[in-house]
């Protein structure tokens, strides 16, 4: 019984204060003049029109979730192949250092116009460009993860033989986990602004393409509706991170929580 | 304790010379490491000019084509303008967002229903992808130095506000603990246990911080048409003159290393003692 009343005072303590704020909104905004600042009535109604309604929703969802979805599939795989690789050729990964710093320090934007010239404004153009653009941060954290391994584990694995397959699966990858999930967050961010970004150029489906519409045909409340869609597709994005990374490194949980009950 | 550390090498390196593999990296002198790292600098150029011979020289122009045209550019005025601006907002905009992260967070993280209260808000407003508000700004602020100023602090101050929330959470650790049972004076406290121990917690905010600030800053003027480098690389596109292009984009990618290496710069600075700063995350 007392574990419901402190679950429920813990919840409420979180969510009083948006519910405050969208309140506050709404009131405020009810009898707004403002061109910019639309009632937050006339919002909530552009969204249930364009973000409710099965297929105006597809039409404006389903290309955003194509480049996500593969962008950062495509980062999550090559940055952890090539995070890996640097990772144990460390000559190698020490010669190529400033050039693997010098490309991480372009910001992914400005090679939007050259990705426009080599691959074209089509869907393919945005995937690589979300591909390459989130692919630093889980390169760079698998990199240093990997560096990271307790070396007695490596010498171990090798005085009992284990094969070198295992030996990457199991014990490397296995360690070097945990930051290759923190590299993994930031890169879910980056394909978040990069897929807006690359949308605005030449798209005819998709939230970045809705949002610069509904902008240059003044459709404010289409505008404020998008940026709503955006963090909620941003949120329920983090929630699933979350559960994966729950999932998959849930060795790690224990492995700490059995740290701590023996402190 | 560590009376060198004045030319102690960066964090990665002194950790990596404690691994097995480590031995390869210590081989070869530093400065050998210099000509091979020159060396690997220069095929990887290599690569790039047989690659540019592949493609139409307006699509994929040869390397000294593009630097030739970067020194061509550094002698105009306009070029330094461009790079100013974006430095300036950048730098306005991060200083904006330490100002206020750092005090807002720590204050927030010094209360637990503070903190709980603001959890779920700061969730949501963080997971909102800055580059959205884009055109709202655009609409009220115009496409002005304030407009990409406003976009840069909004994306950025997320990391360092939240960061700092935990840095003051930490009040609650052992040596806290510690400290509250032997009396420890405030003002001591502060300056030899709180401070310390929340640096490295701000400093790792302040890194992802300091990325988002600057692709947010390019990615403004680039999409916004403001002034400054991102909107260089835009217009030379916008008037296929892809050499001029290149130019920028490469002095973005200098941008980013300059601010890279600054930020290793100070963090050696702040947190020589530290021993773990290698097992932070990049960003």
């Amino acid at each position: 019984m007392s574990a419901v009343r402190r679950w429920t005072s813990l919840i409420a303590l979180e969510i009083w204060l948006p519910l405050l704020l969208v309140v506050i909104w709404w009131f405020a905004s009810e009898s707004s003049n403002s061109v910019y600042f639309p009632p937050l009535r006339l919002i909530l109604q552009s969204f249930a029109e364009n973000w409710l309604v099965p297929d105006r929703a597809l039409a404006n969802l389903v290309p955003s979730l194509q480049v996500i979805g593969v962008g950062y599939g495509v980062a999550l795989a090559g940055g952890i192949a090539f995070g890996t690789l640097l990772g144990l050729a460390r000559p190698f990964e020490r010669a190529v250092r400033p050039i693997v710093e010098s490309l991480r320090a372009i910001p992914g934007v400005a090679l939007l116009p050259l990705f426009i010239v080599l691959f074209g404004i089509d869907q393919p153009m945005r995937i690589l460009l979300v591909a390459y653009g989130a692919a630093w941060p889980v390169l760079l954290n698998t990199l240093d993860g990997v560096r990271g391994v307790e070396p007695t584990l490596l010498d171990m694995a090798r005085v009992f033989r284990v094969g070198r397959v295992r030996r990457l699966f199991l014990l490397i990858l296995r360690s070097a986990g945990p930051q290759i999930f923190a590299g993994a967050r930031i890169s879910l961010a980056i394909t978040l602004i990069i897929m807006v970004i690359s949308e605005t150029v030449g798209a005819s489906g998709g939230v970045g393409y809705f949002l610069m519409t509904a902008k240059s045909e003044f459709r404010i409340s289409s505008m404020w509706s998008a940026i709503i869609a955006l963090g909620i597709l941003g949120y329920l994005l983090n929630i699933l991170f979350r559960i994966a990374e729950r999932y998959i490194l849930r060795w790690h949980r224990l492995q700490q929580a059995r740290l701590e009950t023996a402190r | 304790m560590r009376a060198n550390s004045g030319v102690t090498p960066p964090g990665i390196e002194r950790v990596a010379t404690a691994t097995t593999a480590g031995a390869a990296d210590a081989k070869p002198a530093r400065l050998g490491w210099i000509l091979i790292q020159v060396a690997a600098f220069v095929v990887a150029g290599g690569v790039w000019g047989v690659a540019s011979l592949l493609f139409p020289a307006t699509t994929l122009p040869p390397p000294t084509a593009v630097l030739a045209r970067l020194g061509e550019l550094a002698l105009t005025a306009d070029f330094w303008s461009a790079v100013g601006i974006t430095i300036g907002t950048f730098a306005v905009a991060l200083v904006i967002c330490i100002v206020v992260g750092v005090p807002v967070g720590l204050a927030i993280g010094a209360s637990t229903i503070a903190t709980q209260s603001t959890r779920l808000l700061f969730d949501f407003l963080r997971t909102i992808p800055p580059i959205a508000i884009l055109p709202l700004l655009l609409l009220v602020l115009g496409a002005e130095f304030e407009m990409v100023l406003v976009l840069a602090v909004g994306g950025a101050i997320w990391p360092i506000l939240i960061q700092s929330i935990y840095a003051a959470r930490q009040g609650e650790s052992l040596l806290a603990e510690m400290a509250a049972s032997y009396r420890v004076p405030r003002a001591w406290f502060i300056r030899h246990i709180f401070v310390p121990g929340a640096i490295p917690f701000v400093m790792t905010g302040l890194r992802l911080g300091t990325t988002i600030c600057l692709l947010l800053t390019i990615s403004g003027e680039l999409l916004g048409a403001a002034p400054g480098v991102g909107y260089e690389i835009a217009n030379a596109q916008a008037y296929y003159d892809n050499t001029r292009m290149y130019a920028y984009v490469v002095v973005s990618a200098l941008l980013g290393l300059t601010v890279n290496g600054g930020f290793w710069a100070l963090q050696r600075r702040l947190l020589r003692w530290h021993p773990s700063i290698r097992g932070e995350v990049r960003s």
